[in-house]
């Protein structure tokens, strides 16, 4: 080993201590990022590691990757260098959790597992449900914008972030936001931090803001015709006075993976709210199924978890694709049209809140070319309406054949050049995997 | 300093005779928003129609190095629509026009000078509204809303304006026409739409905005509840959201609030309350039902004198009238008021009220409350009149001992109505040296003249000056490299 | 020595701690007809008070531009409805302007003011130069009956339209008009200037309605102009002349003085502050609608869809909104329905459309569009100037829609009841014929 590296590795091991650095080889093949190993992996036990860590490699001009539970590594570019790894889930303190104002401050590497645990005694919750969320931490979470059906409701984390304490590249530990639940003092800080990918900075602490647990909830599947007349119900769901949680359209193999009855389409509902209201609302979107010449039906328990594994198959390339509302019948048959295309006849699954436009597509591994086809063909599609396809989980070579974030409108991206360039010179954060290589 | 005549000329062969104010008496007239304490004439006002003649007015300032302010309807609370460098002042209340109501896709996209009101009754025949609903909400123009991230009683359970903003078209002080978002809800890249919302104009002009449409409930009720004692309607505040319950909004009044109501509006709460509390709760029949005998209860429990529940709408909108012309009929109690913003954690409002009393008695200052409680956030209007030089330290003093008081709770300088000029100076309460000095870089990304609103936002602090860079980490022995 | 207020000076300025009343809300603004239009601050009156304060604190004089933002005030009065202060736009802004006469410069129409106040408010004057305008009168009466084709079912009523169209224009009233009935009290009527002669019918309906309510009706043949005009001008003195005399032209004896013009019984009941002599006859003036409102009119069908206009002065300026709306839904088979900014100035506001045509012309536009969204092809309002100012919009975008004054509706429906009672064959019950 170099002179220089030998450096790096005994200053990592005075800021965190030895154990917690692992050199080159010594580190687990599962931290290896698109078949790169970081040269070394650090595992800060505080903010102030964190801090220092990041203060030493923008003076050493090394790449930083953070990571919590290191489940979202094949999202966005492969990375241009990867020297740190900085393994957060070390940081798993919940700092400070009031009930009575609904708000809780927790370390990033902190799961949602283990949040809930300790919310759910007080019957309160935090209403993120991307898949997999269990495992998830919330620094990944916020970093990735990672969401699931329930943002329809409670919207994302742009919405739940209160405050956020972060470390620039440079080392700086600095704050933005409140720890109440109004606050305009100063600029939103915590929007330009939520699906940033930790690369204007390392997300450290956030406090977020909760909700209370609806008395009762249930869930229900409307069975239909076709995914235009999924789309109707929806826009009719929409129209009305019900208060959904989700409202969720999966195409027929999505279903099939759900072990749903076998339609060529549904619409997933769940209602949470005072009991009598789940029973009213219920009957309300059986009057709205019956218009569309179908029924609401109950799933089987456990659907949502079901469902949550069914968008997210392992060895799967995922895409995200962001329509209109009023577009997504049209955009579903395009996409099943294209994969038909270019994979020989395959069906991808489909899901995704029909009321955002906001669709998970997973596909069967494939080659490269094929997955740039699809996805090139689907941005020309979704293009008009203003939407987006990215590359949500896909092998590296997939990633490199097609951007996976896909085209930035020229004069925000110019924008967003500005602020890498401002927060980042040294290119010390993620380097190379956000939009546009940033 | 006055404009070159170079510019003058240029700026009215683009705006017209009707689009530039440069007399004297008109520019005095924009010197101040409704903080009138705070007041800057600028130098002249431009009245654009368009986007095109916005983009040329900050073309034409930035080759001239002449600072812009916008202004929509005037109504901030915050010294923010006005020019204490001076410069052109650029109000948007011409450029009012609904450009798209999107019902399918939830949406609408409009001008920033179009009121706020304008929006729902355009679309509530059809069983829509623009949630965010600031209490000058029948004035005030939701490009200000932008500017400002405004609140107001809904956001209890709606949210602010950042959560209802899909996209923007920004001139940035770059210059440049920028889109942000869009009608669709996700966008790769950095969330700049997030981060201009309450941006309060020092990133630059916005000229269209779309915004999200919320579907009108199944059943509404609201509850009026008052109270002997201010600390029980406190601790009713406390207990309701303790209990789960999310009201659509919860408001709190005080005594010498609510005469000035009842004398302003004939709202007609309760003569002999020392609080009302204004519950509305909206969603589901059944819920509302369930939530409002909870809410009640709860009221009974903390010793109301009366719980009443509007009969019908008539009775609801004079409770709601009574609440939204609050601040227009303080001029009935004294002819100036310093009003405050800040929020605490919710769970610390009886202790926060009980330190009002406090400070008010201390000062010797008549202080007014009437806020929305459910989030934390007060607004006290502590009353003093201009003319008494004695009585206006008074009530600075009072104002910036409760500001302490409560971001000692862990609360915020500003909940709703934004920073300006008014509250600049406290941010350093709020905020260390090194997260100024990023908002400060921040601001400079899209502005990097630093023409846009100038003193606004950011207080004039060593961290917020060009050259100045936070301390570094450092380094345990051996970390050097 | 004379007494000043900053650039105010010697008496009727306007009042400092009433001008500090406002706190810069701006709730007035998007009710402002002039800022709707023209949305500039100069032009609303949060920016107008502004305006005002700064020439009271000394820091502005009285320039052309300030008297040109505050004459191109409609003084509708809008502002005040909408304040939540309670600001007394209106007597601020007759203060203004009578400083400004007195003090300030000259007023831009000046010699178009002086002719038309040399005409307006003298009756005789005025009588001759408007002869032409019956002609115009007469086609709004026929268009009124085109409105009621829809009643051609009802010959009775066809009919009573032509005899009505018939009656001679100029007639004027007698000065003492008994009570029908069981008298309730003694009231005078203001016939004021244009409505005596513009739509002397309108005079002769308040006269029939009040006594058919039990009021003996006193119309005094030397009263004159209300003033309202010259105040809304800054003419102190020609407007406290007036008020002097009109105030002197009614007897003491009576309950009420009636006005059926929004503008002059505004200005009537105001009186007192610019004449404390007066403010015994000004706390007796009342509009026409408030007092009929609290009688019990005989009225017959008339199957009518009508809409209402908010004159300024009646609901602004004397915050009489629900009574004539109250009166014409007692009409049976009248189906009124509200207008989309009923109380927004149509651009009439007294002689503004004749000083400022350019701004009265856009406000008259957005009325008439109210109108054509409510598909009511009869308009009420109550004041004469609005039914001139609606009626001319009207037909210059060659709608089929009549301006009538309710009273004028009231009548009518009294025409239909009493017209129906003698038609009958045999004397019919009370019950059959509401039926």
């Amino acid at each position: 080993m170099s002179a220089v590296t030998g450096t790096v590795g005994s200053a990592l091991a005075a800021i965190v201590g030895a154990p917690r650095v692992q050199e080159g080889e010594a580190a687990p093949a599962s931290f290896a990022l698109d078949g790169a190993r970081p040269r070394w992996v650090v595992r800060p036990e505080t903010l102030l590691h964190v801090s220092q860590v990041l203060g030493l490699a923008w003076d050493a001009g090394l790449a930083v990757v953070p990571r919590g539970s290191g489940s979202a590594q094949e999202l966005g570019a492969p990375p241009a260098r990867v020297d740190i790894l900085l393994d957060l889930r070390g940081l798993d303190q919940v700092l400070e959790y009031n009930p009575d104002d609904l708000t809780v401050t927790v370390q990033a590497g902190v799961t949602a597992a283990a949040l809930a645990a300790r919310l759910g005694a007080r019957r309160q919750f935090l209403p993120l449900d991307p898949p997999g969320a269990e495992a998830r931490t919330l620094g990944g979470m916020a970093a990735t914008n990672a969401s699931g059906p329930l943002r329809l409701r409670y919207g994302t984390l742009r919405d739940l972030l209160l405050g956020v304490r972060f470390v620039q590249a440079d080392g700086v530990t600095t704050w933005g936001g409140a720890r109440v639940v109004k606050s305009v003092s100063g600029y939103d800080v915590p929007k330009l931090m939520v699906g940033a990918l930790g690369s204007l900075g390392v997300l450290g602490e956030l406090t977020l803001r909760l909700h209370p647990l609806p008395d009762a909830e249930q869930t229900w599947l409307v069975p239909c015709r076709d995914v235009a007349t999924a789309q109707e119900l929806v826009l009719r769901l929409l129209d009305s006075t019900l208060q959904p949680s989700r409202v969720e359209l999966l195409n027929a193999p999505a279903l099939a993976v759900c072990g749903a009855p076998r339609s060529a389409a549904a619409i997933a509902v769940s209602i949470g709210t005072a009991e009598a209201a789940v029973k009213a609302q219920g009957e309300a979107l059986g009057g709205l199924a019956r218009a569309v010449g179908s029924a609401a039906a109950r799933p089987a328990e456990g659907f949502w978890a079901r469902y949550a594994a069914a968008l997210a198959p392992e060895e799967s390339v995922r895409l995200g694709v962001a329509t209109l509302a009023s577009k997504v019948a049209e955009t579903v048959g395009e996409i099943e049209r294209a994969v038909a295309a270019s994979l020989s006849g395959a069906a991808p699954t489909i899901g995704g809140s029909a009321p955002l436009g906001s669709l998970r597509v997973s596909l069967p591994p494939a080659e490269p070319a094929s997955v740039k086809a699809i996805v090139e063909r689907l941005r020309a599609a979704v293009a008009p309406a203003g939407g987006s396809v990215t590359v949500q989980r896909a092998p590296r070579g997939v990633r490199l054949a097609v951007d996976p974030w896909g085209p930035v409108e020229p004069s925000a991206f110019a924008l967003m050049r500005a602020l890498k360039e401002e927060f980042d010179a040294r290119r010390v954060l993620n380097p190379g995997r956000f939009v546009g290589g940033l | 300093m006055p404009l070159s005549p170079g510019l003058v000329g240029d700026l009215q062969r683009i705006l017209g005779p009707e689009g530039l104010v440069l007399s004297h008496e008109g520019r005095l007239v924009y010197e101040c928003d409704m903080h009138t304490f705070y007041k800057g004439a600028p130098d002249a006002v431009a009245l654009p129609s368009t986007t095109a003649e916005v983009v040329a007015i900050v073309r034409l300032c930035r080759e001239a190095r002449v600072p812009i302010v916008p202004r929509g309807s005037g109504t901030g609370l915050i010294g923010g629509a006005m020019a204490p460098s001076g410069g052109v002042m650029v109000g948007l209340n011409r450029m009012n026009r609904i450009l798209e109501v999107d019902l399918p896709n939830r949406c609408a996209t409009v001008q920033p000078g179009l009121i706020n009101l304008s929006l729902t009754k355009a679309v509530e025949a059809r069983g829509w509204f623009f949630a965010p609903d600031p209490s000058s909400q029948m004035v005030s123009s939701i490009g200000g809303n932008v500017s400002t991230n405004a609140g107001g009683p809904h956001c209890l359970k709606y949210g602010i304006t950042s959560n209802h903003v899909l996209g923007l078209e920004l001139v940035t002080g770059r210059g440049e026409l920028v889109t942000l978002g869009g009608k669709v809800a996700d966008h790769p890249g950095y969330d700049l739409t997030g981060v201009a919302v309450g941006s309060e104009g020092t990133f630059g002009l916005v000229t269209a905005i779309t915004v999200r449409l919320v579907h009108v409930a199944q059943a509404v009720k609201t509850i009026l509840a008052s109270f002997a004692d201010l600390e029980d309607a406190s601790e009713a505040v406390s207990a309701i959201i303790a209990a789960g319950i999310v009201p659509a909004a919860l408001e709190m009044l005080d005594e010498l609030m609510i005469r000035a109501i009842n004398e302003g509006t004939g709202a007609g709460y309760p003569k002999d309350a020392a609080a009302v509390l204004l519950i509305e709760l909206d969603g589901p029949a059944e819920e509302v039902e369930a939530q409002g005998e909870r809410a009640a209860r709860i009221c009974w429990e903390r010793g109301a004198l009366e719980v009443r529940v509007a009969q019908d709408a008539a009775e609801r909108a004079l409770l709601w009238k009574g609440r939204k012309e609050a601040a227009g009929a303080v001029g009935r109690l004294a002819p100036t008021y310093l009003l405050q913003d800040a929020v605490v954690p919710r769970s610390k409002l009886p202790a926060i009220m009980r330190e009002l009393g406090a400070i008010g008695a201390r000062h010797g200052v008549q202080i007014a409350n009437v806020f929305h409680a459910g989030d934390g956030n007060l607004h006290p209007l502590i009353l003093y009149d201009d003319r008494n030089p004695d009585e206006l330290e008074r009530a600075k003093a009072a104002n910036e001992e409760l500001l302490h008081a409560c971001i000692a709770m862990g609360g915020t300088v500003t909940g709703e109505h934004g920073v300006g000029l008014d509250k600049a100076k406290n941010l350093p309460l709020q905020y260390g040296d090194a997260d100024l000095n990023f908002m400060y870089r921040l601001r400079g990304v899209f502005d990097p003249q630093r023409l846009m609103n100038p003193k606004k936002l950011l207080p004039a602090h060593p961290a917020c000056g060009e050259g100045w860079r936070p301390p570094r980490p450092r380094l345990p022995e051996g970390a050097w490299i | 020595m004379e007494q000043t207020l900053g650039a105010f000076r010697g008496p009727d300025a306007p009042d400092l701690d009433e001008l500090r009343t406002c706190v810069h809300c701006g709730i007035c603004l998007p009710q402002c007809p002039t800022y709707r239009v023209l949305g500039e601050e100069m032009d609303s009156p949060r920016g107008r008070i502004y305006l005002m304060r700064a020439a009271a604190e000394g820091r502005i004089g009285l320039t052309p531009t300030f008297a040109h933002h505050l004459d191109l005030c409609l003084g509708c009065r809008a502002c005040e409805t909408a304040c939540p202060s309670g600001v007394k736009f209106g007597s601020l802004l007759e203060a203004t302007r009578i400083q400004l006469r007195r003090h300030g410069p000259p007023p831009r129409h000046r010699r178009l003011e002086d002719v038309i106040l040399s005409v307006f408010p003298e009756p005789a004057r005025l009588g001759v130069a408007l002869a032409a305008f019956r002609l115009y009168r007469r086609s709004g009466l026929r268009r009124l009956v085109r409105a009621t084709r829809v009643l051609r079912p009802f010959p009775r009523l066809a009919a009573l339209e032509a005899l009505l169209d018939d009656v001679p224009a100029a007639e004027s009233l007698p000065p003492l008009i008994p009570a029908r009935g069981t008298a309730r009290g003694r009231v005078g009527l203001l016939t004021g200037c244009v409505q005596r002669h513009l739509y002397p019918g309108v005079n002769r309906d308040t006269a029939r309605l009040l006594a058919l309510a039990g009021y003996e009706v006193v119309v005094p043949r030397a009263q004159g102009c209300c003033g309202a005009l010259e105040l809304h001008a800054g003419r102190a003195e020609a407007f406290r002349s007036r008020a002097r005399a009109l105030a002197a032209a009614f007897p003491d004896d009576l309950d009420f003085v009636v006005a059926n013009a929004a503008g002059c019984g505004s200005a009537m009941k105001e009186y007192g502050r610019w004449l404390p002599a007066t403010a015994g006859f000004a706390a007796r003036v009342r509009d026409v609608a408030e007092v009929l409102v609290e009688a019990d009119l005989p009225l017959g069908p008339l199957p009518l869809t009508v809409t209402y206009h908010d004159a300024c002065h009646l609901a602004h300026g004397q915050r009489v909104r629900q009574a004539p709306r109250a009166l014409l839904r007692r009409i049976p088979g009248l189906t009124l329905v509200e207008l989309g900014d009923s109380d927004l100035c149509c651009g009439s506001a007294g002689v503004y459309n004749l000083l400022e045509p350019a701004l009265a012309r856009e406000l008259l536009a957005l009325k008439v569009a109210r109108i054509v969204e409510t598909g009511a092809r009869v308009v009420a309002t109550g004041n004469p100037g609005c039914l001139l100012q609606i009626a001319q919009g009207c037909r210059q975008r060659g709608l089929d829609v009549t301006l009538v004054h309710p009273v004028e509706l009231l009548a009518r429906a009294v025409a239909v009841r009493a017209a129906g009672r003698r038609g009958a064959s045999a004397p019919p019950s009370e019950a059959s014929e509401t039926d």
